[in-house]
């Protein structure tokens, strides 16, 4: 046989094993999913899985946008959803081959009609980590405009997030985009600025555990892992109102593995493998059934699962117009350089 | 003459793809409006240049010029010294300059968190003092200018170092005895001889840690906080979380203006092709 031809035959056999060997790839959040989420998959549906994790949605993002990413299913937060949408590159979810979708507990989401292209996952929120040793209570945004807590308290490096802690502060609207209220949420930016000690994400975490700081601004999954090893932590959600987030599974357009990807989905919203998933995150689930199954301690935790009243004033982010976002981005360098 | 040109293609392909290429791409991108969310594409236009003209950017230039400015200057004052005495070290050379290089063995990343570990209220530094009795409340050593400065000198010292000793290594010792000879003392020989002679190592070393310090952003980012912007931190935020990559290039491609502009002046200032 010519080489040529070996060259060929591999290439047809290479062909071949594409086609025949099942593989999805997913695209997820770190710590999304427990250590046994995606081996349970693979031998059940005896497939395999080429699972990666990302750390931000502008890391996702910018592979999915171009189209030719290679993923099959991804995780993005609910307000990229209309954009993902808009843009043609998500797949529509088969409600038929999908009737777990009922265990969720909803039928609707203000970013995606009647759960067309999006699948809730998990959801986060953000509020205020506090030492009770160091202060009282902080029921209101306010309590971290006191100078009694100079050099004490963070604020998370997001804009989004920080700027709309400062609207709610002022009784504004969460998605804000008119350049009077904006102003002035980066004017309580700008008036609170001496008394940030820094603005930190996930790096706060120790910085309250370790009480360097009295209170930091933070994400419930950060504080979380920080009251789980620091008992006397507390996590609060200001009375004027605070800032939600969800995490959706989708499946892309470019996806070959439509089928597959839709069973994945079907397999995650499992009340028994959602559970297993929210109790080793820690994070909450968006799935009513899956909370049902999870430990008393954990279902009831307010940070993860506000109720009632608390439930109420929280508002989701959402996707805002190109001139709201340039506004917003020019606000927060003001905030940064003063 | 040849031969020479057939050398020189594999670097000039290198350059091409890896560095002529890509800045390209950026100055067409620096040229292109912002998609509503995110993407960028028709039309053409010079807006992204005209946002610059707000003095709020210009106000965070001239603060990273004055934070890479005053790095650069310690930056002299700690690299001439060390490097005059690795220099003239009779014995143990290699030894000194194996320690002057040793940080690069560990990333940059976890040198500067290892910095944050030692400064933050908890830290080394503090919990000594306190310790000690020096002070009763823990300094703030950690997130202000002071920290961000303290970060990138510490970053780009090595470089400030290597081409001074280059330049000061082969100078004729003879030179220095000489001028003592003839009565200069110790401070005028440094002053009048060594630092003339170690001028052009002293300017690339400058431009060599002026440039980087310039375009910083992971420094300013951690030490800082997050409380202070730098140029770096405008476009880093521009490509990740305002998702604005036209005005993020045309932020990238007047930084990168600047940077040669100053090279040129430097180039010509510094003259004997002190420069690479």
């Amino acid at each position: 046989m010519k080489r040529r031809d070996l060259f060929f035959m591999g290439l047809a056999g290479a062909a071949g094993c594409r086609r025949a060997a099942r593989r999805l790839y997913v695209y997820n959040w770190s710590e999304y999913v427990a250590p046994e989420t995606v081996p349970g998959f693979e031998r059940e549906f005896g497939v395999e899985v080429r699972y990666a994790e990302y750390e931000s949605n502008e890391e996702m993002l910018a592979k999915v946008f171009t189209g030719n990413s290679g993923w099959d299913v991804v995780f993005p937060s609910n307000y990229f959803i209309p954009p993902l949408v808009e843009n043609g590159l998500l797949a529509p979810l088969d409600h038929a081959r999908l009737p777990e979708l009922a265990h969720l507990g909803l039928d609707s989401t203000p970013w995606d009609g009647e759960l067309r292209h999006s699948m809730p996952y998990m959801k986060g929120a953000a509020g205020v980590l506090y030492n009770p040793r160091q202060m009282d209570v902080p029921e209101s945004w306010a309590a971290l405009w006191q100078s009694r807590v100079k050099g004490r308290i963070t604020m998370l490096d997001d804009p989004a997030d920080t700027l709309g802690a400062a609207l709610k502060k002022s009784g504004l609207p969460l998605n804000a985009t008119r350049e009077e209220d904006l102003a002035r949420a980066r004017d309580e930016l700008i008036r609170q600025k001496p008394l940030v000690r820094a603005y930190l994400n996930a790096e706060a975490r120790d910085q309250v555990m370790a009480g360097d700081l009295a209170a930091a601004h933070l994400w419930t999954t950060t504080a979380m892992q920080a009251m789980g090893e620091a008992e006397h932590l507390r996590f609060v959600y200001p009375r004027e109102g605070y800032a939600e987030y969800c995490d959706c599974g989708v499946i892309l357009r470019e996806s070959r593995n439509v089928e597959l990807a839709h069973q994945f989905l079907r397999y995650l919203l499992r009340p028994e493998v959602g559970a297993k998933i929210a109790a080793y995150s820690r994070t909450a689930t968006a799935n009513a059934a899956a909370w049902r199954l999870l430990p008393a301690g954990l279902r009831e935790n307010a940070a993860l699962y506000p109720r009632g009243e608390v439930a109420a004033r929280g508002e989701y982010f959402a996707t805002l117009p190109a001139a709201a976002q340039k506004l917003r981005d020019r606000m927060w360098t003001e905030v940064k350089a003063a | 003459m040849v031969m020479r040109k057939w050398f020189l293609l594999p670097a000039r392909a290198v350059m091409a793809a890896l560095f002529v290429a890509p800045m390209a791409i950026v100055a067409a991108y620096s040229l292109l409006t912002r998609g509503a969310y995110g993407g960028q594409g028709a039309p053409w236009t010079l807006e992204n240049y005209a946002r610059l003209l707000d003095p709020l950017y210009a106000g965070i230039a001239v603060k990273s010029f004055w934070i890479a400015g005053v790095s650069t200057a310690v930056c002299l004052a700690m690299g001439f010294p060390l490097a005059l005495f690795i220099a003239r070290a009779r014995s143990r050379k290699a030894l000194w300059l194996g320690l002057v290089t040793l940080p690069f063995w560990t990333s940059f990343l976890v040198r500067t968190y290892a910095w944050m570990f030692l400064l933050r209220d908890t830290g080394l530094v503090n919990t000594l003092l306190l310790g000690l009795g020096v002070i009763r409340e823990p300094l703030p050593l950690l997130y202000n200018d002071s920290a961000v400065v303290l970060g990138l000198v510490y970053g780009y010292l090595p470089f400030m170092v290597l081409p001074v000793y280059a330049v000061l290594e082969k100078m004729d010792g003879a030179l220095l005895e000489a001028a003592g000879d003839l009565g200069a003392r110790p401070w005028e020989v440094v002053w009048r001889v060594v630092l003339p002679l170690a001028k052009p190592g002293l300017a690339a070393g400058g431009v060599l840690v002026f440039i980087p310090c310039l375009g910083a952003y992971l420094t300013p980012d951690l030490m800082g906080g997050g409380k202070s912007i730098l140029i770096g931190n405008v476009i880093q935020n521009q490509f990740t979380t305002a998702r604005d990559w036209p005005f993020g290039a045309a932020l990238s491609v007047v930084l990168m203006a600047m940077v040669m502009a100053l090279a040129w002046v430097a180039r010509r200032r510094g003259g004997e092709g002190g420069l690479p």
